[in-house]
This record gives structure tokens, sequence and C-alpha cells, in this order.
């Protein structure tokens, strides 16, 4: 299972310089953890104190999760995750 | 028809019709209403440098002249305020329409995909909101100031939602 993760410019430190990359999992908070293997202290990058997405928008295949599934939406092979900053969404 | 007003904080892509009252909120020929704008309207995110944009913007204006894409709008500036670095530009569409726009978008070499409903914004934007708040925490108004701006925010977007059957209208930004 491949699943692509793009980011914009101005989070490529995110990736170590990349804006695309690939990552695994069921769901997207899997991906995600799977991601903070890679790229250690991702996550505290997504998530408040709180578990909640923290500044970010993250889609998935084009739709915002808070649209689907949240974090728990299932994934795919060949989906495509994207993240932005909030603010970019308004 | 690019609209590049130093004035504003955003540059707009409309249909050279629009300065005579051409609408963009608009499918099959007829007006959207408020309710059918916070179903279906929403638009596709692009970040990147302003020149970046200002190319893509050249791209894309005869598309919104040949209406296969309502209408564009992207900042002038990034948005520091709101912690952005990038400049964001917003292709906005019908949702029902959305993956032909993308097509056109990816064509363009656009691969972030990011769709965000009108409805969804608008909440953002509401008293209380992320957005709102934010921005109005990087501002150096007084608190009269930003409660002004609060309810100001409010009468605009609570009457989209509260009035669903009238006829869209948007404003200047």
């Amino acid at each position: 299972m491949s699943i692509t993760v793009r980011i914009p410019g101005s989070l490529k430190d995110w990736f170590n310089g990349k804006t695309e990359i690939s990552c695994t999992g069921n769901t997207i908070l899997e991906c995600l953890e799977n991601i903070n293997g890679l790229y250690p202290g991702l996550k505290n990058r997504l998530f408040d104190d709180n578990g909640g997405l923290h500044r970010i928008m993250i889609f998935l295949n084009g739709d915002h999760i808070r649209q689907l599934d949240g974090p728990g939406t299932l994934t795919e092979d060949d989906d495509e995750i994207s993240i932005i900053p909030l603010a970019a969404g308004g | 028809m690019i609209i590049d007003n130093p004035a504003s904080h955003f540059i707009f892509i409309f249909h050279s019709l629009a300065p005579l009252g051409k609408k963009y909120t608009v499918r099959n020929q007829i007006e959207m209403t408020n309710g059918e704008v916070l179903q279906y309207w929403g638009k596709w995110i692009i970040l990147g440098e302003r020149a970046y944009l200002d190319e893509m913007a050249r791209k894309l204006d005869p598309l919104v002249e040949q209406e296969k894409i309502p209408c564009v709008k992207y900042d002038r500036t990034p948005s520091v305020n709101l912690d952005l670095e990038e400049c964001v530009m917003m292709v906005y569409g019908d949702r029902r329409d959305r993956d032909g726009i993308f097509q056109i978008l990816r064509s363009f070499g656009v691969k972030l995909k990011a769709w965000i409903t009108e409805k969804e914004t608008m909440e953002l934007w509401l008293p209380g909101g992320q957005l709102l708040e934010r921005w109005l925490a990087g501002t150096d108004f007084d608190n009269v100031r930003k409660d002004i701006m609060r309810e100001d925010a409010r009468m605009r977007l609570t009457y989209i939602f509260d009035h669903p059957d009238e006829i869209f209208t948007p404003w200047m930004q």
C-alpha cells in the first residue's frame, strides 16, 4: 500500500525539504503515525495537547477530513493526503 | 479579467462582464441562492510565492473568460497575521463541477489537492471562529473595534445562513 502525502512549500521543513512523500496506513491517523516515525516530531506539529488538529487542515483526495470521519477516515492504496495551514482555508 | 487594485489585499480574476453585473455564483445560467452557495460552493486551494500565483493567474484568466472557472482570488502578499508564509489562491466553483476544475489545475502542474466549502469558510469567520479570532488577535484594534468587527461578520454571514432562499450577493473584499 502506498499513499501520497503533499504539503505546501512553506511547510517543507516538516519533511526535510520535501513537499511530497509516501506513507502507509489504513486510516488518516495511522498514516500520520507512520509519517511521524519517519519524521519524528510531526505529530506534535499536527495535534494540540487535547488531540485536536493544530492549526492545519488535512484533506483526503481533496476532501477535508472534518467532512469525512476525521483522523479515523479510512484510506486506501493510491490515496492522496494533503496538509495545509488552517489559515489557508479562509 | 485580472483585477489588481492595490487598495485590496486580494487580486481577483472575474469574467470581463462582471463590472456590468455578470455574477459568478451562477450554474446553468441560474443565479444561486444563499442555500445553494452554502451547499455547493467552494474552492480549490493553491499555495505559493506571489510570482508563481501571478503566472497561474495568467493561465486561468482565459478559462474564467470562457466560464470554465467562475472566478479566482489570491493574496497580494502572505497573510502574516494569520501565520501564513505563502500566498493563497482560491479557485472557486460549484462542487458538482470541481473535478473538472481540478483537472485544469492539474494540467497546470497543481498537485496538492484541497477543496474547502464556502460553508466551512464562513463558519471559520463567524465570531468565535478560529480565523476571525486569529485575525483580530493580529491587529492593533482595541476591544471596542474588535467587537464591531465581530458584529459585522456575524450580521453579514448569519444573514446568508438565515435566508437560504434569497439570491446570493457577494461583497467587496
